[in-house]
């Protein structure tokens, strides 16, 4: 079944900038927003504060460019971007609590192509390419980073039912 | 003998190095061969707290799919794939029970969100209008960030959902 829904539209902040904005990725509590952006030619993460505005420093992120599909834990505190270190593709997860660079390559040894980091910081989701064949692979966080607080500790509607 | 050192110490330097990067990474073998063997393809992951969306690819068909992390299972999703429909972006919810998607169906590309509960897609308009390519749901399923083209350049839009 189809049906309309009107929800309240706004612009990124920052969107009537002449910069692109491209592959947003909200944080778990939507304080914070991730977008790839055109830095002189040169795809580059920015992070967005939505509640206070303005931009969010990254200590990490200035470099190995193209950057890309961004993804952030519950509060943002850790950001995870693909990144390109010589002829190699990479994750690189910036703890911005510590100011910390987790970078890292996946154990099958494929390039990453895109990615999605759980909530609570635990567990990474890696769409990865072999032999033509798009494949997700899985990777347990909890021995490199703590928790994101904040995951895994909200309520659910309990009028929306738990299978 | 003493030749042989300064190799065998760039051998342990290299060997650390190589270490260290991925010190605490663990993959997950078992979950990750599961979906493998589930699909052709698999691509476009989304996670919510212990749920893993994506679009799955089936003899030619992609099909927009949610695992249960916690015991390996695709969820029904009654009435989100449709034979004219091709998904293109997914995101999930934490708790598993809002996706948004975005598709192309009958010549259109939109933006839509499900709700598991009710098993109802609701179509969701872009105001001005422009062409949906990625889409990403905070974790409460209540805020949407959209990445759209209007007019040969990419903006992000914010929508609050009811």
């Amino acid at each position: 079944m189809t049906g309309g829904c009107s929800g309240r539209a706004q612009r990124a902040p920052g969107s009537l900038l002449p910069e692109q904005q491209q592959e947003p990725a909200l944080s778990g509590d939507g304080s914070k927003l991730a977008l790839i952006v055109d830095q002189r030619g040169r795809p580059t993460v920015q992070l967005k504060n939505l509640r206070g505005g303005g931009r969010l420093p990254l200590r990490h992120l200035n470099r190995h460019q193209p950057h890309s599909s961004p993804s952030l834990s519950w509060n943002g505190r850790y950001l995870a971007v693909i990144i390109q270190r010589g002829n190699r593709r990479l994750v690189l997860i910036e703890d911005r609590l510590n100011g910390r660079a987790h970078p890292l390559r996946l154990p099958s040894g494929r390039n990453p192509v895109r990615l999605s980091l759980s909530p609570d910081a635990r567990q990474l989701a890696v769409q990865t390419a072999e032999r033509g064949r798009w494949q997700v692979e899985l990777l347990d966080l909890s021995g490199l980073l703590e928790p994101d607080r904040g995951g895994g500790l909200r309520q659910t509607n309990p009028a929306e039912p738990q299978p | 003998m003493t030749k042989r050192r300064p190799r065998l110490v760039a051998l342990l330097i290299g060997l650390c190095l190589m270490g260290c990067g991925n010190s605490g990474l663990r993959p997950q073998p078992g979950i990750s061969s599961a979906l493998q063997r589930s699909a052709d393809s698999r691509r476009w992951p989304s996670m919510g707290d212990r749920w893993l969306a994506s679009i799955a690819s089936r003899n030619g068909r992609e099909r927009v799919e949610l695992v249960n992390l916690r015991n390996g299972q695709p969820v029904p999703l009654p009435g989100i794939n449709q034979a004219d429909a091709q998904p293109i972006s997914v995101s999930v919810s934490a708790d598993g029970n809002r996706i948004a998607l975005i598709r192309s169906r009958e010549g259109r590309t939109e933006l839509t969100l499900y709700r598991r509960g009710v098993g109802i897609l609701q179509r969701l308009p872009l105001e001005p209008a422009g062409v949906p390519r990625e889409v990403s749901l905070d974790g409460s399923g209540r805020l949407l960030a959209v990445q759209v083209s209007r007019q040969g350049r990419w903006d992000v839009d914010l929508i609050r959902l009811p």
